[in-house]
């Protein structure tokens, strides 16, 4: 007995703080595959896409004293830089080949009478070959021209600034025994104007970052390899013909848009919150456009405003008008804003509409019921009890719809096609998808970030010293 | 007390009634007409999509021709195909990362629990064109670039902290002392967790991966920054808008729409867990 009294505390000593461990561990558990995914999919791209936009991963390319790359660094090209090619030659690739490389195949031969070494694939013609393409048998090729070496020379290593191993004649046959792939380099040196401002650069460096041009003695820099920070890119957003027109448009949407909108999505709210007979139904149609797809809903407004389509039906039905009108084309840029601001207002009307009603339903019905009883009629209860309650939750539709309005993209391509009227979200595509630009496509990215973040600040402030003033 | 009330409302409200009646019809036709008259164009000949003018809706002749034209297409079966490979694993993916972490979230109370909500609600309000170019560049960067997967790993962290919030209010909607009724009896914490707690979850959670899905197969903006063989129905309209009838984007509109008309009906009641919460 004395034992299993002993025994019971410590076991729950022992149970106690394991379990409580445990049960401070699960939480974290659960919320872990969560976290790694967002910091894998979402915090860490994020933070990519923040470099881009102000980080140039190419921006200028070492040049070393000798063709490897284990060799010292000379100096450094910026992209772009004009170069002169003074020499070329083939280095040995470590590891696996990539299809981006220049590269040389060399062939280690054996003739029939002993002589043996390397040679670059140019001087050998292979004759046959295994069943899975190993090169076996080869000839020697016949150097054309009259004062050429008829003798082909076999090097020591694959290299050909290394020892000549032996000379072999035209067309003899020779087994090869191996096959090295090197990469071709060439010896560059700033030129001309280049020069001028960067003293005078020389060095080797791999083919893949050179960009060599017929004469074949000249060329540029492809791309770097070093990184640096650059405002390149903001500027050259800044400077881009359609930025000024695309956060302009952005602007003015969301300026014609969230006025009615809210004005319409309290309404929408309070005929919900009216509790109608057949309440339900109008929920659901009301909610409908919340499932939209943008992209839907531009089609929707498309075959409203298109040549042929409802509204010049109806209008002409009514007798308004008698030809057709058009609406979308790039002499009506007005009947275009208009058509994306109705778009808009029918697509995101009820999402604004849902916070709304269910920003009502917090309001204790007794504190209606009071006001009524006292003689407040309806719209004064909206006016003087509602609204004011309302307050944070428009507040939370409104930053909502803002950085929403700052990514509109869908329904002005399919409206306006993109190019009469432009967005910022456009431009991001655009940049990215058209004109391959992805460094200026990010930094489009991030101001539209920046826009939504300084909105949302802006909105919380708002109310913040609004609710300051009205307390002192 | 509430009897001479009554005889004073009962006028006023008849009234109020009709405008609200007034003003809810007006608002829900505003709605439905353009739907309407899109399927209706979707489900026609692509003469009457071509004609002018078209006349009174309802007597549209009714003809699949659109329709055939649209689903013979190039690449428009298998765009559909992808939406729904894409949908359907973000569907999955979301659910299953998103219902532990929503569990976690209204059932403990741990240190930095506020602060995961916080970032999860700071996640959603994030705009998707922001996330769209990095991620194309990672993905090109890991090989991954133009895989339907790789859309569906961005779905997943655009409709996570969505998902998370959703599932979190879901699971608080019931109490924990069912679970310890549960428990007191003899259940395990799994089998109360099981036959007591999941039948009562588990609707919600079905909303909330519906809402998923049908996300995944309306996003436009990343589908088409991401994929560029393997187009998604919205990527593929989008690139095509330009260049292909009126029949042929009335038809991609009507695909485009139907989930979202079929689904919507049935999580209707679940639309306030998801977005009322975010007011509170």
């Amino acid at each position: 007995m004395t034992t299993e009294l002993v025994s019971e505390p410590e076991a729950a000593i022992v149970e106690g703080p394991r379990r409580k461990r445990r049960q401070k561990l699960v939480p974290y558990l659960l919320i872990a595959p969560t976290l790694i995914f967002l910091a894998l999919f979402f915090a860490y791209p994020m933070v990519q896409g923040l470099i881009l936009a102000v980080y140039d991963d190419e921006a200028v390319l070492p040049v070393l004293d000798k063709p490897t790359i284990d060799g010292n660094q000379n100096g450094q090209l910026p992209q772009g830089s004009s170069v002169e090619i003074l020499d070329r030659q083939g280095n040995l690739i470590e590891g696996e080949v990539t299809s981006d490389l220049l590269t040389e195949l060399w062939f280690r031969v054996s003739s029939e009478d002993g002589a043996q070494g390397w040679a670059p694939e140019t001087r050998i013609r292979v004759r046959e070959e295994s069943s899975d393409g190993t090169p076996l048998i080869g000839t020697v090729r016949t150097k054309l021209g009259a004062e050429a070496d008829p003798l082909t020379d076999l090097f020591e290593v694959p290299n050909e600034s290394s020892e000549v191993a032996a000379k072999v004649e035209p067309s003899v046959r020779v087994a090869i025994e191996d096959t090295a792939t090197l990469e071709v380099w060439f010896q560059v040196r700033a030129s001309g104007e280049t020069a001028d401002e960067l003293g005078l650069v020389e060095g080797w460096a791999p083919s893949r970052f050179v960009q060599i041009f017929g004469d074949e003695v000249s060329g540029r820099i492809d791309r770097g390899t070093d990184g640096v920070f650059t405002t390149r890119f903001v500027e050259k957003m800044v400077e881009d013909r359609f930025f000024g027109p695309a956060w302009r448009t952005t602007l003015i949407l969301m300026v014609l848009i969230l006025p009615i909108q809210f004005v319409l999505a309290t309404l929408m709210a309070l005929v919900i919150h009216a509790r109608v007979k057949a309440n339900s139904l109008f929920l659901y149609i009301f909610s409908i456009p919340m499932g939209m797809s943008d992209l839907a809903v531009g089609i929707l407004f498309f075959s409203i405003f298109t040549g042929n389509g409802l509204l010049n039906s109806v209008l002409e039905g009514v007798g308004i008008l008698d030809d057709p009108k058009v609406f979308l084309s790039s002499d009506t840029r007005n009947w275009i804003i208009a058509a994306i601001v109705l778009a808009e207002l029918w697509r995101a009307t009820s999402i604004v509409m849902v916070i709304v009603v269910s920003g009502l339903q917090a309001i204790p019905d007794e504190t209606l019921e009071a006001a009524e009883l006292f003689g407040a009629s309806y719209w004064k209860r909206v006016r003087y009890i509602m609204l004011p309650l309302l307050k944070p939750s428009l507040q939370v539709a409104l930053i909502l719809r803002t950085i929403l309005a700052f990514q509109v993209f869908a329904v002005v391509i399919a409206l306006g096609g993109g190019e009469i009227v432009t967005v910022l979200a456009n431009e991001t595509y655009r940049q990215y998808f058209e004109l391959r630009n992805t460094n200026v496509a990010s930094a489009y990215a991030v101001f539209i970030l920046l826009m939504s973040l300084a909105s949302a600040i802006f909105y919380l402030r708002a109310v913040r010293t609004q609710q300051e003033t009205s307390g002192s | 007390m509430s009897t001479p009330v009554i005889p004073e409302r009962k006028p006023k409200l008849t009234a109020g009634r009709l405008g609200t009646y007034a003003g809810a019809i007006a608002i829900a036709l505003w709605i439905v007409i353009p739907i309407f008259f899109v399927f209706s164009m979707a489900f026609t000949t692509q003469e009457t999509v071509r004609s002018y003018p078209k006349g009174f809706l309802p007597f549209i002749p009714f003809s699949t021709d659109t329709m055939e034209f649209f689903l013979s297409s190039d690449g428009v079966a298998e765009g559909l195909i992808n939406s729904l490979i894409v949908a359907v694993i973000t569907l999955v993916l979301s659910t299953a990362l998103a219902a532990p972490a929503g569990y976690a979230i209204s059932r403990y109370l741990f240190p930095g629990r506020d602060l995961f909500r916080l970032s999860i609600l700071a996640v959603r309000a994030f705009p998707v064109v922001v996330l769209s170019i990095p991620l194309a560049v990672l993905f090109l960067r890991i090989g991954l670039f133009d895989s339907i997967l790789s859309l569906a790993l961005m779905h997943t962290a655009l409709t996570l902290p969505t998902t998370v919030l959703v599932i979190a209010s879901v699971f608080a909607s019931v109490p924990y002392e069912l679970e310890e009724a549960g428990q007191v009896f003899g259940a395990s914490p799994f089998q109360a967790f099981r036959y007591i707690v999941l039948p009562l979850v588990l609707p919600g959670i079905a909303a909330s991966s519906v809402f998923t899905f049908v996300l995944s197969w309306n996003e436009v903006f990343a589908a088409s920054v991401l994929t560029l063989e393997n187009r998604t129905l919205p990527a593929l309209l989008l690139t095509r808008l330009s260049s292909s009838s009126d029949a042929f984007q009335f038809a991609g509109g009507f695909f485009l729409m139907v989930p979202s008309l079929i689904f919507m009906f049935f999580i209707r009641k679940y639309l306030f867990n998801m977005w009322g919460q975010v007011s509170k």
